[in-house]
């Protein structure tokens, strides 16, 4: 069995020989190396080309610059006299294989020429120059051997640039002219001016896009993009993602975290037919990319921030926001009566209130993204079962200040320090109040704000700043104007008794509210997690409760202190029981809560393997505590129209739970472009396209696109 | 038509998303396997919960896998981190037919005429945990933290060569992600470029 180590400390062993060199295993020669020169003689000062001819036998390749999945590639060092220097390997554009297991590499078959330029000094003394150089390569069929040669290359000298000249013309080996001609065919362009053609770089998590336009794109059926990538990059297997006449996109997945890359060298590869004997390619370098990102980032930022303001204002009117948008209306009620700048004022601290939290949650997101970690929207609040207890917490308080079981009131010191205004008090409750509505609207990824959100993400910290403060104002608008223009509040009601009955029944909303929170508990953490939970929420409402029962106005400070003390303690002590201890370790049991009827929970296996059957398949992304997951669920994906028009095409359903935060589907919804559910995807059948349906669902979308797919097999 | 581009590049972006999500990031929970090895005992992630595992993917007639064996390169390191508590799996992915691949008793002749040290060699003919892991190349190594995270996954070291003269002047990336890791340090390179031959998977 050591064979095999003497068989390796064989191969390494360096051959030499004087101009064709062989690499033999196993008695079969492999790959034949020479070393060539573009000229017959070398003048002083004058450039010329030398290249390295490897022969392969057939079926085996070596490999290009960037190696692909596999595979290393071939080394040049030239040892050459003092004074002369190599420029680097003009590199042919490479073949593209695809191995078993979805290997990718780039190299070349049968014969390849790397070229290098030479230039030798202004004075040469001896004649002839002998230059030498060490090739290692790797060559493989289905196993790879390490070959390596040295070689030498004698060439006579003439005296001077002209003498050479004319020797190169007159005695040149008209089959190295062929050859090399060949070969020079087969580099790579540089890329054409920007009148020509233009290549946009953009980056989004994982993944490099590259838009390269040109009028003649349409000429060639098999546009590819071949990546140099730099360093330690790891890069995915580039593909195409549109293409219309004069206008291609491919993606480019980066699999290692490198943050600040933003583009990658590389060539663009035209054929007729894939690996094509007629293949030309432009070199994408680092100028072009230098000119693509500065023209990249003023396109479409307007639309974004526009579509940010628009999804701010649709967030008013999210189910999981109305409770708070009564409270303020109520609040507007009250100050019906008020003066015109009070009210104003009320309404920029509740302005003020939207903006704080929205910048707060932007400069929050602009350090996670900092520190590498996956950030989505809701899913980065609502995937964490301590971040939905402790809006329930907030939740019930506001509920039990609504019932009137406590006052909000501020503690003396810093009533004293405002003034000791009734007016600052209102508006402190303003801005609390702003930033209430906001924690709630988080959850509700409304259409346009998910797509302006998706595209923030992407981008700068400047830009993810700029639309927030964009969300915040299109959310904050409707109540500037309204307390702007207090002449609309004219006709509201005048207040009342009954505003107190309003009040109170505010509480019972944000009390279902809280139902809704308790039942994403539920399902993040089992009944278990909701029960323990449930028992903190108690204690909260106790303390609330001995807040307004015993520290009133007119209460000494021993006892308020007292009475303060018990509710601290109280609260520390179930929260260390309840939540430190019994909450943390309640957790569902993911096998058990599997996916409920004919639904199968999803896995990329899964997926796959019902394609690779030729089954269309459907992927609902969805989430407990997405309440649009649930409406489109119940009112589109498990009505009966929609369940028998799935039997009927022999699809097959799958849920992604995202309840979680899953990370294998939180990198799929980043994907395509989402930062969170619902989402969700028809995927025809084997080899075509899959379908991304609207966030809102119909049945009539559904029903269309499910008639265009062929009805599989159903009984196999 | 807006729209239908818009869903022909969501459309083909997919095919993508699909292959990258099969390879778990760094930081992300190793996939669970379960494989004999090749003393026929059954050798699964779970097992080792609670200790730090090297999965080092595996062909010994690869002149890249034969670079850190011919010298010792990677017994040593075997020999040194399973000392330390470490699980070592050195998995065979190479289906039957393809070079490369073992049966039990050959793993078991290799095991002995290398006078290798890891904890086991995985023999994975149907390539299942390679999938798993996305490994494409041997050596391919991941190190896994006891959590059951992946800390690392990359090369075996900084220099792609098959030259084993390499070794001293390369910087292992195993040894100093497991150095780093053990000291309770985050690992400062944890994703680089594999390098090597392919890993053989079955032609389909």
């Amino acid at each position: 069995m050591t064979s095999w180590l003497r068989l390796s400390i064989a191969l390494g062993a360096v051959v030499l020989a004087h101009s064709g060199l062989g690499q033999n295993y196993q008695g079969r020669e492999l790959v034949k190396a020479t070393l060539l020169a573009d000229t017959s003689a070398v003048g002083p000062g004058k450039p010329f080309t030398a290249g390295l001819l490897l022969r392969m036998a057939p079926g085996w390749h070596t490999y290009w610059k960037f190696s692909g999945d596999a595979g290393l590639p071939t080394e040049i060092k030239w040892n050459l006299p003092p004074g002369w220097k190599a420029g680097e390997i003009q590199w042919p554009i490479p073949l593209k294989t695809n191995d078993p297991g979805d290997i990718q590499t780039y190299g070349y078959q049968d014969e390849i020429l790397l070229m290098q330029e030479i230039t030798p000094p202004a004075k040469i003394d001896i004649s002839p120059v002998k230059l030498s150089a060490e090739a290692n390569w790797l060559v493989c069929e289905k196993i790879c051997i390490p070959g390596s040669a040295k070689l030498e290359l004698e060439l006579p000298t003439a005296a001077s640039a002209e003498a050479a000249a004319a020797a190169g013309s007159a005695k040149a080996d008209p089959k190295n002219t062929d050859l090399f001609a060949r070969y020079r065919r087969l580099l790579p362009q540089n890329f054409p001016d920007s009148k020509m053609a233009t290549a946009t770089w953009s980056r989004s998590n994982s993944e490099l896009r590259l838009k390269i336009v040109n009028e003649n794109l349409a000429n060639y059926p098999t546009v590819d993009f071949y990546p140099v990538p730099q360093g330690n990059t790891v890069v995915g297997h580039p593909s195409l993602e549109s293409r219309k006449s004069n206008e291609i996109v491919f993606r480019i997945p980066i699999e290692s975290p490198d943050k600040n890359l933003s583009a990658m060298p590389g060539l663009v590869v035209f054929s007729k037919s894939p690996n094509g004997n007629d293949r030309a390619a432009w070199q994408l370098g680092t100028t072009a990319i230098a000119a693509a990102q500065t023209a990249q980032p003023s396109r479409g930022i307007v639309t974004f921030l526009f579509f940010g303001f628009i999804g701010g204002f649709i967030l008013n009117l999210m189910p999981c926001v109305l409770p708070v948008i009564s409270l303020k209306i109520f609040g507007f009620i009250q100050q019906a009566g008020q003066s015109r700048q009070k009210i104003f004022r009320s309404g920029l601290a509740f302005t003020a209130g939207i903006f704080a939290w929205f910048l707060a949650l932007a400069l929050v997101l602009i350090a996670l993204k900092a520190g590498g970690r996956d950030v989505t929207w809701g899913g980065f609040q609502f995937t964490n079962a301590y971040f939905v207890l402790g809006l329930s917490v907030i939740v019930l308080v506001f509920a039990l200040n609504l019932f009137g079981v406590f006052e909000i009131s501020l503690p003396q010191s810093m009533t004293r320090g405002l003034l000791a205004s009734s007016e600052r008090k209102d508006n402190l409750g303003s801005f609390f109040q702003g930033v209430f509505a906001t924690v709630l609207a988080t959850p509700c990824t409304a259409p346009f704000l998910g797509t302006a959100l998706g595209f923030a993400f992407t981008q700068s910290p400047l830009v993810i700043l700029s639309m927030f403060v964009a969300v915040a104002a299109g959310m904050s608008a409707p109540y500037l104007l309204l307390s702007a223009q207090p002449a609309w509040l004219r006709f509201l009601p005048q207040p009342g008794a009954w505003m107190v009955h309003v009040k109170q029944f505010m509480g019972f909303l944000l009390l279902a509210t809280l139902l809704f929170l308790l039942y994403v508990l539920g399902a993040q953490r089992g009944l278990d997690g909701a029960i323990w939970a449930s028992c903190f929420l108690l204690i909260v409402a106790i303390a609330c409760w001995m807040k307004g029962a015993f520290i009133l106005p007119a209460t000494s400070v021993t006892k308020r202190t007292l009475v303060v003390v018990f509710m601290l303690l109280l609260l520390l002590l179930s929260g260390v029981y309840f939540i430190g201890d019994k909450f943390r370790v309640s957790k569902i049991d993911v096998a058990v809560s599997g996916a409920p009827g004919d639904w199968q929970p999803f896995t990329p296996e899964r997926l796959q393997g019902a394609r690779d059957q030729g089954r269309a398949v459907f992927v609902d992304f969805t989430a407990a505590w997405c309440l649009t997951c649930k409406y489109n669920e119940k009112s589109v994906l498990e009505s009966a129209a929609i369940r028998e028009a799935f039997q009927r095409h022999g699809v097959v359903k799958l849920k992604a739970d995202w309840t979680n935060g899953d990370p294998v589907i939180t990198k799929l919804l980043q994907q395509f472009g989402r930062p969170g559910v619902p989402l969700y995807v028809l995927y025809p059948g084997k080899s075509e396209e899959p379908i991304v349906f609207p966030e809102l669902l119909t049945q009539r979308i559904l029903l269309d696109k499910l008639e265009t797919i062929t009805p599989a097999v159903v009984s196999q | 038509m807006k729209t239908k581009l818009l869903l022909t590049a969501v459309a083909a972006s997919v095919a993508g998303a699909l292959y990258a999500a099969d390879v778990p990031p760094v930081g992300s929970a190793a996939p669970e396997f379960s494989t004999p090895d090749a003393n026929g005992k059954t050798q699964s992630l779970s097992q080792y919960k609670g200790k730090y595992v090297v999965l080092e993917w595996f062909n010994p007639d690869c002149p890249f896998v034969k670079k850190h064996y011919g010298g010792g390169n990677m017994q040593k390191l075997q020999e040194d981190y399973t000392g330390k508590g470490v699980v070592w799996l050195t998995i065979d992915s190479n289906a039957p037919g393809t070079e490369g691949n073992l049966t039990a008793d050959q793993a078991q002749k290799v095991m002995n005429s290398w006078k290798t040290k890891m904890t086991a060699l995985l023999i994975d003919p149907e390539s299942k945990v390679a999938k798993l892991y996305g490994a494409k190349n041997t050596p391919h190594m991941v190190v896994i933290n006891p959590e059951g995270k992946i800390v690392y996954e990359g090369a075996i070291d900084s220099k792609a060569s098959p030259n084993p003269a390499d070794i001293p002047s390369s910087t292992n990336y195993v040894k100093s992600a497991l150095d780093e890791s053990l000291a309770g340090k985050p690992v400062s390179n944890a994703q680089t470029k594999p390098y090597g031959c392919s890993v053989k998977y079955k032609s389909s």
